[in-house]
């Protein structure tokens, strides 16, 4: 055989070889950056994980007005002081909940442990907050006002700090850490608002892995099983709000961040509307977004992150849920700079 | 009075059996021969998709040389059970460099995704540099898509359509024996197929083409991967797909 046919067989072998991996769950065509656990896993591990801690995910109850605190990619390394800082804010401003969007930290084992402990640092001061302390192993809410209130353990309070998972989240061994700490990746969690005129109100909240750039084939089942879209609930949700990290538009034209594929966006776009979302929260692209679509308001949020963002900025956004419903943001300036 | 038998039996017969093709999957070589103007391709497709799951298509398109430099095409595209309608025109200028070809494709492409009642309409411009063993396609898409049923309140320009800021369109092909060869084997990798051009999501795969023993027609074909999240993320199943057709000219 003559030498200029053998690299072009080579090439011709080793694609042989790659396309079999397609019948797999998951293939990289460069051979690199191959996720230790693919989504399917992640959804079959999430799902079951969320149906057999169902208390885990606890309704989050407000008394009228709520805002919440969202945040993007903060890629924590060695110095958590961005994640340390969106903590401290949502606690000084009595935000109801955190919404991460994912890319929470890069995958090394002490990455997470450095954000394991920042996050049990966050609890502890949520608990001393919200809570008070009635014997050395029970705590009542604050806001509780009944006679014979309910007592929970220090380990049945929730903190109420909600990530989806994020393609760095994913890389090497990155799902069994980022697990280790949240569990699920696919999850939702309704907010029951006590309404002046005694009735109430409930707004969904709904968490999507799209870390892989695809919802996959599990994920999307689920989905058009109804698992999402509270159909058993009378009356329906009063506003939806979505939280995923690949961002479904691209803001700028040199930004080289993956979207989704054709087929998925206009499946998502179609999702969003059927669900009657009131706002989609992405992040991935590091980039700052807003737009509308057909009556869905998509925000991309610019990445948390020190190394992406050293300079003060507004990095977060808080939205504010009136007790009509009405939903407005903001964007809240974060001020800590890298210590390097 | 044979030739004519020919395309009357491929037009007859593609439509029935779902099938018109694509030149874009053709890999041999593209320029006028000379001696046939007119050209027309056929092929199915079938495979799987993570969405929408398995699907079957078929693709065509006329291709008309006016002379050696221009040529003008028009295709469509049906993938059924995905319910994807497209259809595409195409003007070509070639510009010959030494023994390799510069093309220079504009394209217009439609495609309606009917059900999420999503349509896309997409402008592509690129250079096509097609040597004896590789291919190289550079170019640009303006793409803009809307939702086909609006609520009334909005107006599709402004809340229902998005523009998305243009995207590079990138394209490499490989081939086993020279592009002239009567038949060949080949790899590709690119962020666009038929009908469609992504932002940084690729597809890749293996290609062919074969003479047919009559003169003029060609055999060819792909296996095409496609994954999700391909270069920014880590890349996962996405689609997987065949697609087998003929080209004849006359």
């Amino acid at each position: 055989m003559k030498s200029k046919y053998i690299l072009p067989l080579l090439l011709l072998a080793a694609s042989a070889l790659s396309s079999c991996h397609t019948l797999e769950e998951k293939i990289s065509p460069a051979g690199i950056l191959i996720a230790g656990t693919a989504v399917e896993d992640r959804i079959d591990m999430s799902y079951n994980f969320f149906l057999n801690h169902n208390d885990d995910f606890e309704l989050l109850i407000s008394d009228g007005d709520y805002t919440f605190l969202v945040g993007a990619d903060s890629h924590v390394t060695t110095d958590p002081g961005r994640m340390d800082e969106m903590l401290a804010i949502g606690l000084k401003d009595d935000d109801l909940f955190y919404a991460h969007l994912g890319d929470i930290a890069d995958t090394k084992a002490r990455y997470y442990i450095t954000l394991d402990s920042l996050l049990q640092e966050g609890k502890k001061r949520y608990v001393a907050k919200h809570y008070t302390e009635i014997d050395p192993f029970h705590y009542v809410a604050n806001t509780n006002s009944d006679d014979h209130p309910l007592t929970s353990t220090y380990d049945e309070i929730t903190f109420p700090f909600f990530p989806v998972v994020g393609n760095h989240d994913i890389t090497r061994n990155g799902w069994a850490l980022w697990s280790s700490i949240f569990h699920s990746s696919f999850y939702e969690i309704d907010v029951v608002v006590m309404l002046p005129d005694g009735d109430i109100a409930i707004d969904h909240l709904i968490f999507l892995d799209s870390a892989s750039g695809t919802l996959g084939q599990t994920q999307i089942k689920l989905i058009e099983e109804g698992v999402l879209n509270g159909k058993y609930l009378k009356g329906g949700y009063r506003n939806t709000f979505v939280f995923s990290h690949t961002n479904i538009f691209r803001p700028q034209f040199n930004e080289f961040a993956s979207t989704f594929t054709r087929e998925e966006t206009f499946y998502l776009l179609d999702k969003f509307e059927e669900w009657n979302v009131t706002c989609v929260f992405c992040g991935h692209v590091h980039t700052w977004d807003e737009r509308n679509y057909n009556g869905v308001h998509y925000l991309t949020l610019d990445a948390m992150c020190e190394r992406n963002n050293p300079d003060p900025g507004d990095y977060l956004v808080r939205v504010h849920v009136d007790s009509d419903g009405t939903v407005g943001w903001s964007p809240v300036h974060m001020d800590y700079t890298p210590k390097h | 009075m044979k030739k004519r038998y020919v395309v009357l039996l491929l037009l007859f017969l593609f439509p029935l059996s779902g099938s018109f093709a694509n030149a874009q999957v053709y890999s041999g070589e593209r320029k006028f021969d000379g001696i046939h103007r007119n050209e027309v391709s056929g092929n199915l497709s079938g495979g799987f998709n993570v969405v929408t799951g398995w699907f079957i298509g078929e693709a065509g398109t006329y291709t008309r040389h006016f002379t050696d430099r221009w040529s003008l095409s028009a295709g469509q595209q049906v993938q059924f059970l995905k319910w994807l309608y497209s259809a595409d025109v195409m003007g070509t200028y070639r510009l010959p460099l030494g023994r390799t070809n510069l093309y220079f494709d504009g394209r217009l492409v439609n495609n309606f995704y009917t059900q999420w009642d999503q349509y896309e309409i997409l402008i592509n411009a690129s250079a096509f540099w097609e040597t004896a063993h590789f291919d190289l396609r550079l170019g640009m898409s303006y793409i803009r898509y809307y939702k086909y049923k609006i609520k009334e309140e909005y107006q599709w320009f402004t809340d229902a359509g998005y523009t998305e800021p243009p995207t590079i369109t990138f394209g490499l092909g490989l081939n086993l024996l020279p592009r002239t060869s009567s038949w060949n084997l080949g790899l590709f990798l690119r962020n666009y197929d038929q009908f469609y051009y992504e932002n940084w999501n690729i597809n890749w795969g293996v290609r062919f083409h074969t003479t047919l023993p009559w003169d003029a027609m060609k055999l060819f074909g792909e296996f095409n991967v496609r994954p999700a999240g391909s270069l920014s993320q880590l890349a996962t199943r996405y689609e997987t797909s065949l697609k087998l057709g003929i080209k004849y000219a006359w």
